[in-house]
């Protein structure tokens, strides 16, 4: 079995690469970069690397185990079956839009990936911004799937590593746009902007990791818009660049509310979309996006693609009623 | 001496890491925005929550913190935080605090911080927060 950690030896070229992106910035846009902000996305990236050796090996034993109920058996060298290795990263890639999009829609699993989005920077220190605390969602069951078809668990962390290398050199704003084809069918700098963006317009869009389609495919694609400049960040900005509590606010928010809820909405805490309240007392993407249309009188072009809106097509909780 | 791998790549990644913050320093990237008309509140008013449009505003001397208030009667205090704005909007358990040249508006966020707004006519914005 293939002993090998891709991020692991991506780690040099991602120092050197945000080195380099540091001298552009000073050339070209300064503003790009924070020197605290930095520091702490780079503390993130620490701490997760050390969170995901104390942490991962539940993840890895759960998919263990799980192998063996496999449906299809690749062998005992599935290593040397060389398209599995293309149809493992594609669909861990499906795998990623779903748990990416689950961490946006469901707070529990937002209380984790919060901490990547929560720089009002866009830089590549900005993609070492990992969570310490992803081990505590429930995102592994998204893999199980992949597993159970008979992926080893070694080869669907292998192709998710490939996977999170792709998506670091995203994270910059000093590439525009690519080639038409290539932003068509991959995720790019451009669609990813619009990810980290809190703009109304752009607020839960662009969820894919490696290839787009994913988004255009289940109706949350928004593309970038040269008219309209973008707000990094989290709609309630951090204003602290203390680490600690960048990485476990929404933890404390989240088990505050639910502490203070009523018993029937205890639950809907953790499973609805972030800013949910049972009084409506704050706002969710979706009523931010709501009133920014009924104010500006734009027109979301999401729901343009397809008929329906995105969230009755693809349900993760039904809406109204206490998850 | 064996030292463990995850220890030596854990020192590695920390001295990178103060290395690529010391060089982000001595290349003096970030800057210093300042708050410096009616104009530029209203901006970061916006970006703080979308669509507060302010109607009356009290920027500090120096630039870095402000307050805005909207139609609505909601007022926000806003504040430098690196090279970019924050910002929250007053609710009734934010507290004011005059002193001899100064106001401090604490949000009722102990991580965002109290806020020090050397401004025109304190006594207005004062009164309109222990209004809320």
């Amino acid at each position: 079995m293939p002993d090998f950690s891709p991020t692991q030896y991506a780690v040099p070229l991602f120092v050197l690469a945000v080195l380099a992106e540091m001298v552009w910035s000073r050339l070209k846009n300064p503003e790009a970069y924070e020197p605290m902000d930095t520091l702490v996305s780079l503390g993130f990236g620490l701490g997760s690397t050390v969170a995901g050796a104390l942490f991962g090996g539940f993840a890895a034993y759960v998919f263990i185990e799980a192998y063996d109920y496999r449906i299809f058996d690749f062998g005992p060298e599935w290593w040397a079956v060389w398209w599995a290795w293309p149809l493992c990263f594609v669909l861990d890639d499906l795998k990623y839009y779903w748990v990416h999009r689950a961490g946006h829609r469901i707070r529990w699993m937002w209380a984790s990936h919060v901490n990547h989005h929560s720089s009002q920077h866009y830089n590549l220190s900005t993609a070492l911004r990992q969570s310490w605390t992803g081990a505590f969602t429930f995102g592994l069951l998204f893999a199980l799937p992949l597993v159970l078809l008979g992926f080893h668990p070694a080869m669907i962390a292998i192709c998710a590593g490939f996977n999170l290398i792709y998506q670091f050199w995203i994270h910059t704003e000093a590439i525009r746009r690519m080639p038409r084809w290539f932003e068509a069918v991959m995720n790019t700098p451009s669609h990813h902007r619009v990810h980290h963006a809190t703009n109304p317009r752009y607020l839960d869009r662009n969820y894919a990791g490696v290839f787009i389609v994913w988004d255009k495919l289940f109706g949350t694609f928004e593309p970038e818009r040269d008219d309209e400049k973008i707000r990094y960040g989290i709609v309630r900005q951090l204003g602290s660049f203390n680490l600690l509590y960048a990485v476990f606010h929404e933890w404390i928010g989240m088990f505050g509310d639910i502490w203070r809820a009523p018993w029937r909405h205890k639950l809907s805490y953790l499973l609805r979309e972030p800013g949910w309240t049972h009084d409506g007392s704050r706002d969710t993407s979706d009523t931010i996006r709501a009133r920014w249309l009924a104010r500006t009188g734009a027109v979301d072009q999401a729901p343009l693609t397809k008929p329906e809106p995105v969230a009755s097509r693809n349900p993760i909780e039904s809406p109204g009623q206490a998850a | 001496m064996d030292i463990p791998p995850l220890l030596l790549q854990t020192g590695g990644s920390l001295i990178a890491i103060l290395a690529l913050f010391g060089l982000a320093r001595a290349l003096r990237l970030g800057g210093k925005p300042r708050l410096a008309d009616e104009n530029s509140v209203r901006e970061a008013a916006g970006e703080v929550e979308d669509g507060f449009e302010a109607t009356r505003t009290a920027i500090s001397r120096d630039g870095t913190t402000a307050l805005a208030t909207n139609a609505e009667g909601k007022i926000m205090v806003i504040k430098l935080h690196g090279n970019r704005f924050a910002g929250r909007i007053l609710t009734r358990e934010a507290r004011v605090r005059e002193e001899i040249d100064a106001l401090v508006v604490d949000a009722g966020d102990r991580r965002f911080g109290p806020v020090r707004l050397s401004i025109e006519k304190p006594g207005y914005w004062a009164d309109a927060i222990n209004r809320l």
